[in-house]
């Protein structure tokens, strides 16, 4: 517990460090792309947070299966805490996706696979904290909740793959096209390793987030446990 | 009738509507668009019906008429068949010659009517570097 309480102070200077030095690479030396112009931008926040929701998501399913092997509540804390965030990034997705739908498609939302999978992801993971708020009994929810986000996650290969699978306005992935048999990103260097310094940026915020929000989360169940037993 | 098969039957009927809807739903989704192809293979299976048709702008097709906003183009996948498409609305920024287009719209007597017009961005990014021009004057220029 104390490692992680260096790591979230550690954590709360470098991610926003490093967030800001990717604004500034994006913003000034970063060269405008040639079709879509200064809109491009938005893809450095839209890409960073479709690697967090999917990792994010991931984290929640995984503790989730771990919850109902071993039964250990910090598993269940853990998947909670994770979804949480999951949430804001997935909000994230929808939203600068919609402000760059406008300007490029002409319009903020079409009902094509990509998009509506992706609406459903969010809206399942929304009833996942309804869920877990209808839920009284601690073990209870943290089984429900388990179920619900081992299920929920696996929307997200389908909205990964949806542009392949189907018919879609959104295009298909830049950063995974195949050319010539094997998978290389159809974008110059220029515009890519902002990008990935993006990602890289991105995920050290949600390790940050998510270290802070754990620890407010077992601090929160102790305090439950000690008040119940000071009641009995 | 005991409540607990009414339960059962609203249960069913709820559920069987759901099912239906999704599984409409699934299709619409599952195929945002149609191809010239199919729409030129079966005409009169697209006739007075509004559709999607997803394609390329054919280079040399586009007549943009900026005083009535009325936009005339034909979209293709092959170069060989093409629909033609007349669009009364504002044509949009990223709307160029070769570029993926989604129309949806009615066919009318052989021409595509189109009440909107989506501009499919491709996956490819590009940066030009013969134009470098300035950032600052750049952004002046996104601002004003």
């Amino acid at each position: 517990m104390d490692s992680a309480a260096r790591w979230t102070a550690r954590l709360e200077i470098i991610a926003p460090l490093t967030l800001f030095a990717c604004g500034l690479w994006v913003f000034v030396f970063t060269p405008t792309e040639t079709e879509q112009g200064f809109v491009q931008k938005i893809m450095y926040i839209h890409v960073p947070s479709v690697i967090v929701t999917y990792l994010a998501f991931f984290v929640t399913f995984a503790f989730g299966i771990a919850y109902l092997w071993k039964r250990l509540l910090v598993f269940d804390r853990i998947a909670k805490v994770s979804a949480e965030i999951g949430l804001i990034f997935c909000a994230m997705v929808l939203l600068s996706g919609a402000i760059w739908g406008r300007p490029t498609w002409g319009t903020y939302w079409v009902w094509d696979a990509r998009l509506t999978t992706t609406l459903l992801l969010f809206l399942i993971f929304l009833g996942y904290f309804l869920l877990r708020l209808s839920v009284q009994d601690r073990e209870k929810e943290a089984r429900f909740a388990s179920v619900l986000g081992i299920i929920g996650f696996l929307d997200i290969p389908i909205v990964h793959k949806s542009v392949e699978w189907w018919r879609t306005l959104h295009q298909p992935s830049t950063l995974f096209k195949v050319q010539e048999g094997a998978a290389k990103p159809a974008m110059p260097p220029e515009l890519l390793y902002p990008l990935l310094a993006c990602m890289f940026a991105m995920l050290l915020f949600y390790g940050y987030l998510l270290l802070l929000r754990w620890q407010m989360e077992e601090n929160q169940d102790q305090l439950h446990e000690a008040l119940a037993q000071e009641v009995s | 009738m005991k409540t607990r098969h009414k339960f059962v039957i609203g249960g069913a009927v709820i559920f069987g509507v759901l099912a239906a809807l999704s599984v409409q739903g699934l299709q619409e989704m599952t195929v945002y668009f149609y191809t010239p192809q199919e729409v030129l293979a079966a005409p009169t299976d697209f006739q007075e019906k509004t559709i999607r048709i997803g394609a390329l702008v054919q280079p040399g097709t586009v007549e943009w008429d900026a005083r009535s906003i009325r936009l005339a183009f034909h979209i293709t996948e092959d170069s060989m068949r093409s629909i033609p498409v007349v669009y009364e609305g504002v044509k949009p920024d990223m709307f160029r010659e070769g570029q993926g287009v989604v129309v949806e719209g009615r066919m009318q007597n052989g021409v595509f009517e189109a009440q909107q017009l989506l501009v499919k961005h491709s996956e490819e990014y590009k940066v030009d570097h013969n134009q470098v021009a300035s950032k600052e004057d750049y952004y002046k220029s996104v601002i004003q």
